[in-house]
């Protein structure tokens, strides 16, 4: 089975620094659901921005969808990056566009009609439960509906890989626990999920997820919150 | 190009289009009142020696110095007769004495030329072509040959300085209409640049879904294509009453040399396009300068 990201000694440093993350070695496969935990300051951001091709890393070979994500030409960046959906721990969310143009923002990104982004983009609405905050601006938003509408943006255009640092950090569990059955939904869908979280419980949540736990900077083995896992995480030296 | 001008109304809230509330229309209004009005001038310029140059080029003033009134008179008659028999001159025009003494009046003093002091017989020659040198020192032999004391003038010869003023006065007009263009250009490049910065975390998020660099750029293009069209238009209106007022002024002012420096019909639209040349500028200045920018990022 083809892999959807293979990860190859990778090493990422900023600048002259130490090495934030050290000799990544791992095999992601489709339709495989993934958390990604540690502590703070362990490098799980860092390693979702190689994921989404936000920085390139310093040592190592990517490879994603079957190609190598180091050489990759610039221009052919966006076509990758648009099978990627992102949930931003910051949310990211365009400050003068409405919650409505917002979630449709990859869809008009990737050129889908006026007429046909309408009808998901409204169930997207209902589902996060934000229908009668479609024209509000993010400022207006609480911390946890601007999560949700981040979340909603990154799954709404189906994404064969999605990417979520925290997703949950903000909403209350009910929220949390609708949210993660939306990825879960995806998931079924043969979308590859990796959720970055502090969140134990979420751990819980999914059926066959499996964890990546990263330790300063480096990725351990699976802990035994690890169940039936669908396909094995292939994890090397 | 044009077609990124026409974006679909959801592309063209990523970027806020705020329309006259920033400096910049009024910066390239401003830019382009200046470079109308030089391009005007220019313009006006070129015209005027186009027309006086070939009319002065085809001209040329026979003076006969003949201090004999009698003598003066007779060779004028028979100078005149001579020259219209002559291939290559369309017209002579033999200037009636009472009309010299009036020109000189205003240097001599009325008690001067009213009295018997001999003026020169002039006659007005118009040439079918310029005249080279060697046709006009060929004529003058022939001339001399019925009266000895005359002086044959082409019109382009002591003209010549005031048209090499005229010719240094276009370059000069060029010069300023480049520069102002190149500044043109800086201010949009350094709008775009700063509107970039403002706008960096909406191109980062438009990036991070595969949004491409020419998806941001055309958005850009369009912002500035509407500030360049608006000042553009504001200049243009400024820059033409201006052209207008100041065209009523100098054809107040006595038939002469200024008599020809209007602007011509070319010219009003020549400097139509100038607007239109500039937005498209701006739009290529916007595209190469957002372009140039995102590819530092990844």
């Amino acid at each position: 089975m083809q892999s959807v990201v293979e990860f190859d000694n990778v090493g990422l440093r900023y600048g002259t620094g130490a090495e934030t993350l050290t000799d990544l070695s791992f095999t992601l496969y489709p339709g495989s659901f993934y958390f990604l935990t540690g502590a703070s300051g362990a490098g799980k951001t860092s390693l979702l921005k190689l994921l989404y091709l936000a920085h390139r890393p310093s040592r190592g070979s990517i490879r994603m969808f079957g190609h190598d994500a180091i050489t990759l030409p610039r221009d052919r960046l966006p076509g990758f990056r648009r099978r990627i959906g992102v949930v931003f721990q910051d949310f990211r969310l365009v400050q003068h566009l409405s919650t409505f143009d917002n979630i449709a923002l990859p869809l008009r990104i990737a050129g889908i009609q006026e007429k046909d982004l309408i009808n998901p983009v409204t169930e997207m609405l209902d589902w996060i439960g934000l229908t009668e905050r479609a024209d509000a601006r993010p400022a207006t938003l609480s911390g946890g509906e601007q999560q949700r509408v981040a979340i909603a943006r990154a799954v709404i255009g189906r994404p064969e890989m999605l990417v979520a640092d925290e997703p949950t950090g903000n909403v209350d569990p009910e929220m949390a626990r609708r949210l993660l059955q939306l990825f879960e939904a995806l998931n079924r869908l043969g979308t590859t999920v990796i959720v970055a979280t502090h969140d134990i419980h979420l751990l819980q949540e999914i059926d066959g997820a499996q964890m990546m736990r990263l330790d300063k900077g480096r990725l351990s083995d699976p802990t035994g919150s690890l169940r039936h896992p669908p396909r094995p995480l292939v994890l090397r030296n | 190009m044009l077609l990124d001008f026409a974006l679909p109304a959801h592309d063209r809230k990523l970027i806020p289009e705020g329309r006259l509330s920033g400096p910049m229309p009024w910066v390239i209004a401003i830019m382009l009142f200046l470079t109308l009005l030089v391009a005007a001038i220019g313009l006006s310029l070129v015209d005027a020696v186009q027309k006086g140059g070939a009319d002065l080029a085809q001209r040329a003033t026979l003076q006969i110095i003949e201090p004999d009134p009698v003598a003066r008179a007779t060779q004028k008659v028979e100078i005149s007769r001579m020259l219209r028999n002559v291939a290559g001159i369309s017209k002579v025009e033999p200037v009636p004495e009472g009309e010299v003494r009036n020109l000189l009046k205003p240097w001599l003093g009325n008690d001067v030329i009213d009295s018997d002091i001999p003026v020169p017989a002039l006659i007005d020659i118009r040439f079918k072509n310029a005249p080279d040198q060697a046709t006009l020192t060929s004529l003058k032999k022939r001339l001399k040959t019925i009266a000895p004391k005359i002086r044959l003038d082409s019109h382009s010869s002591w003209m010549a300085p005031f048209f090499q003023l005229m010719s240094s006065l276009i370059y000069l007009a060029v010069a300023i209409f480049i520069l102002l263009l190149i500044a043109t250009s800086a201010v949009v490049i350094l709008a775009v640049r700063s509107t970039l910065n403002t706008h960096r975390t909406t191109i980062e998020i438009m990036h991070m879904m595969g949004g491409t660099d020419l998806q941001a750029a055309r958005l850009f293009q369009r912002r500035v294509a509407l500030d360049a069209l608006l000042g553009g238009s504001a200049g243009f209106g400024a820059a033409a009453a201006v052209i207008l007022a100041l065209g009523g002024r100098i054809a107040a002012v006595e038939p002469g040399l200024l008599a020809g420096a209007t602007l011509p019909v070319y010219g009003w639209v020549a400097l139509a396009t100038i607007p239109l040349a500039v937005t498209g500028l701006a739009m290529l200045m916007a595209r190469w300068t957002v372009v140039s920018a995102l590819k530092k990022m990844l």
